[in-house]
């Protein structure tokens, strides 16, 4: 026997359920463009069937709705935050040394080759005419050109690490208010996801900020079942660690901070830079993300006291406070560290005390032995004399060491050439204004490839931007290859995730015929009705 | 592989994107003229561009200073040759003085004419060049012979101005007052020049007569030592002039290492135009194709065939 209106409920069930799904495709259609949406999906089964206990065995009963449920390759999402992370550090090195590139301005025709070029053609212009007043003041003005150059690099280098200090700053303040959206986010899917149904939604939002904070910093994310709920279900709880550390744990937050740091990791470095440490305290070892690509920028000291072994803005201000005061006191003294063991010695090796500026007459009454070209910026910036630069020191070790205050930054030209062009020291014996001897022995100072390990001045100066276009290019290269991996593995994710409109439209009108067929059902049991209840036996 | 909507899109997006990097590349190469603009561009041409712009700035600088010297060398050259021929003249008038009879006319007039070439020849050992004294060795600043005939000023052997003409390469281009007016010696402060010593002494001679000091076989005569002068000047003159050959070879060497030099920092670091606006317009198809493409995949879903 079967009830009356059995079939009317059975084409009911067929109108709902194809509902269901134009509403979940409509969802998917209007999220098409929704960044982070994963399309959903109805999971329907048929309704238990009716036993007809006569025989024929079992009925079915219509159809119904069980779940709509996302569809997501997790494991695509882990690979994509592992590589986002090496992404994110090489793509922020490969920015940042573009713009230290720009800062050293080679090749070009106002870099440093040129300057130095500029002031060597100025000192063979005196040595053709020594007593020339314009010739010394030219010699004076490429001397002060020179040293502005390195004043202006360093200056800009100490600039830019102030730069990424601050952007670091924001950076950490990002992944701490992700850190709160998501420890949010966490509590409603919990509960949301506590009667056996999916957050949706919810988990696709999460997933998008774990997204943007996989570009931050190295981060590991987990989802371990703890125990059963009531209902039967895993009690899933989420957990973000940095470098082993939780910076969520379910419902908790344990944010990063920032800590101006007392001492200077690099003599370089710019004072009162931020450390990055966990707010309890406890220090953060960042090994990937954009924050790592500006620890290791603005910190890379080649691994001296203890900074990342990379070649950042440190390293490139350390080469050029050496190449100032390596070149100073060869061009001032007429030092040169021959043997490479770091002192001057012209007791052990007589030919690392020759010729400089100081071993030279200028022209004029005032001129006397003893005058430094190069010094350094004083107080309110201005440039020394050579005898409060010296200090009274008088044997070379102790002058040597005077120069160890030279930085790029403070390089100057002394305060006695500036005041008086005849002091530049030409000659090597008083009173002789033909004199060039002592000023050869200074042009001979271009090409001589022992000032440096790696050569003559210019040769050093050269490896410094060889060595910056070689790392800039390894980062452009990196960056460019994790591009590509990191948008392969995000096309896989659309692949699996996103919604294909030709599939929803078609999906669309199938479930719209099942609707119309539904409906047609009706009316079909209607009219059976219809021929039962108003013509059968009247 | 699924494909969808945003996947199409995003990827023709990305690859515009490429094409058009590659088209600024190239259209940047072409603006500029260079391969390179930064060192990561390349490195290795960038070293290579640093150390050629170097090496064509020494160049060009070693070759003001050979123009300089040449020029240096050209008024000592123009003075040596009018020491010369006041020499020659003296010698003339010496031969005259010794071999007629002379009446005291005849004397006063040649004593007054080597008094003249006496005042030419201290001139002349005043010669300047860009207002520096050319024989005054380190002393640019001030005069080799005062108006009586002494030296103004010391000039020691060690006096020689040099100028650098390449690396480690040198030459010196002045000429010492001493060695030119003092028969080769050093010119002392207060000391007569010889050369002039010997005028005197002509005029001397003239005015008591003296023939036998003006020419005789011994070979201390007045002519004698004019001879001897005449040779030194010679031997000075020769090797100003292998100075200045030296140096007119030197500016040869320095115009074809110029040429040489600039031909490698062109071919180091210029872009081949040609090659650069082939490969730019073969760019700028790709990426005409690649926005048509691009138009049809984002116009064209089921939607629009369902009516």
């Amino acid at each position: 026997m079967r009830s009356s209106f059995f079939g009317f409920n059975v084409a009911v069930t067929g109108l709902y359920t194809a509902q269901r799904n134009l509403d979940v495709i409509n969802n998917n259609i209007s999220n098409v463009n929704t960044p982070g949406y994963s399309r959903q999906q109805t999971v329907q089964q048929a309704l238990r069937p009716m036993n007809l206990y006569d025989g024929t065995g079992m009925i079915g009963t219509g159809v119904e709705v069980t779940a709509v449920k996302r569809v997501r390759d997790e494991y695509l999402d882990t690979m994509y935050w592992s590589e986002n992370v090496t992404f994110g550090e090489w793509d922020t090195k490969r920015t940042l040394l573009s713009e230290l590139e720009a800062t050293f301005n080679e090749p070009s025709n106002s870099g440093f080759t040129q300057i130095m070029d500029e002031f060597f053609s100025s000192l063979q212009e005196l040595s053709k005419d020594p007593s020339s007043e314009a010739v010394r003041a030219l010699v004076k003005e490429r001397g002060v050109t020179l040293a502005k150059y390195f004043n202006d690099m360093a200056t800009r280098f100490e600039e830019l690490q102030v730069d990424i200090n601050d952007r670091i700053e924001t950076t950490v303040e990002r992944i701490n208010s992700i850190g709160v959206q998501i420890q949010q986010l966490n509590k409603q899917i919990y509960t949301v996801e506590l009667d056996g149904s999916t957050a949706n939604e919810l988990r696709d939002q999460r997933t998008l900020l774990i997204d943007e904070l996989s570009k931050l910093i190295n981060i590991e994310v987990n989802e371990v079942a703890v125990g059963k709920l009531p209902s039967g279900r895993d009690d899933v709880r989420m957990t973000i660690t940095i470098s082993g550390k939780a910076f969520i744990d379910h419902f908790n937050l344990s944010k990063l901070a920032l800590v101006q740091r007392e001492n200077k990791l690099n003599e370089e470095d710019v004072p009162n830079l931020f450390d990055i440490k966990w707010e309890d305290g406890n220090s953060l070892k960042i090994t990937g993300g954009v924050l790592r690509g500006y620890l290791d920028v603005r910190d890379g000291n080649s691994g001296l006291n203890g900074s990342p072994v990379y070649k950042g803005i440190p390293d490139y201000i350390r080469k050029l406070n050496q190449f100032v005061q390596t070149f100073a006191m060869a061009f001032n003294e007429g030092y040169i560290d021959l043997d490479n063991d770091g002192v001057i010695d012209p007791v052990k090796n007589p030919a690392e005390d020759g010729k400089g500026h100081v071993d030279g007459y200028g022209i004029g009454s005032a001129a006397d032995l003893g005058i430094r070209f190069f010094t350094m910026l004083g107080t309110e910036n201005k440039s020394i004399s050579s005898s409060d630069f010296i200090g009274g020191a008088s044997d070379p070790a102790a002058i040597s060491a005077r120069y160890s205050n030279i930085t790029a930054k403070n390089f100057a030209v002394s305060s006695d050439i500036l005041d008086n062009i005849n002091l530049i020291a030409t000659s090597d014996t008083k009173d002789q204004v033909g004199n060039i001897n002592n000023l050869r022995e200074l042009m001979k100072l271009r090409n001589n490839d022992q000032m440096f390990v790696e050569g003559a001045p210019e040769d050093f100066m050269k490896s410094i931007v060889t060595t910056l276009g070689v790392s800039s290019q390894q980062a452009v290269r990196i960056s460019a290859n994790q591009e590509v991996i990191v948008k392969q593995v995000e096309n896989r994710r659309l692949s699996e995730s996103g919604v294909s409109l030709d599939e929803e439209v078609a999906n669309m009108v199938k479930h719209q015929q099942a609707y119309s067929a539904a409906a047609q059902m009706i009316n079909t049991m209607a009219e059976i009705y219809d021929i039962l209840i108003n013509r059968v036996g009247v | 592989m699924r494909v969808t909507n945003n996947m199409l899109i995003n990827n023709m997006i990305s690859n515009i994107g490429k094409n058009m990097s590659r088209m600024e590349t190239y259209q940047k190469r072409l603006a500029t003229g260079k391969k390179i603009s930064v060192p990561s561009d390349d490195p290795i041409v960038a070293a290579r561009a640093l150390k050629l712009r170097t090496d064509v700035s020494q160049i060009e600088q070693y070759k003001r200073n050979v123009d300089d010297a040449l020029s240096w060398l050209e008024i000592t050259e123009s003075a040596l040759n009018n020491i010369g021929e006041i020499l020659q003249r003296i010698r003339e008038l010496a031969v005259q003085a010794s071999n007629s009879t002379m009446t005291d006319d005849d004397t006063e007039k040649t004593a007054e004419e080597v008094a003249q070439l006496k005042d030419q020849l201290i001139l002349i050992s005043n010669s300047t060049y860009a207002g520096r004294y050319i024989f005054s060795g380190f002393k640019t600043d001030t005069k080799l012979i005062n108006d009586d005939g002494t030296f103004a000023i010391t000039v020691e052997d060690t006096e020689s101005i040099i100028y650098e003409v390449g690396v480690s390469d040198s030459i010196n281009i002045n000429v010492l007052g001493g060695q030119l007016f003092n028969n080769g010696g050093e010119a002392v402060t207060g000391n007569k020049a010889y050369l002039i010593d010997i005028m005197d002494q002509f005029v001397a001679a003239l005015k008591s007569g003296d023939k036998s000091a003006i020419s005789n076989s011994e070979g201390d005569s007045i002519i004698d030592k004019i001879d001897n002068q005449m040779n030194n000047l010679l031997a000075i003159r020769a090797s100003v002039g292998a100075r200045y050959n030296r140096l007119e070879l030197t500016a040869d060497r320095l115009d074809t290492n110029r040429l040489n030099f600039t031909k490698l920092m062109s071919e180091n670091e210029d872009v081949d135009q040609a090659e650069n606006i082939m490969l730019l317009k073969n760019e700028e198809n790709i990426y005409r194709a690649s926005l048509a493409g691009g138009s049809r995949i984002i116009q064209t879903s089921l939607v629009d065939f369902l009516r």
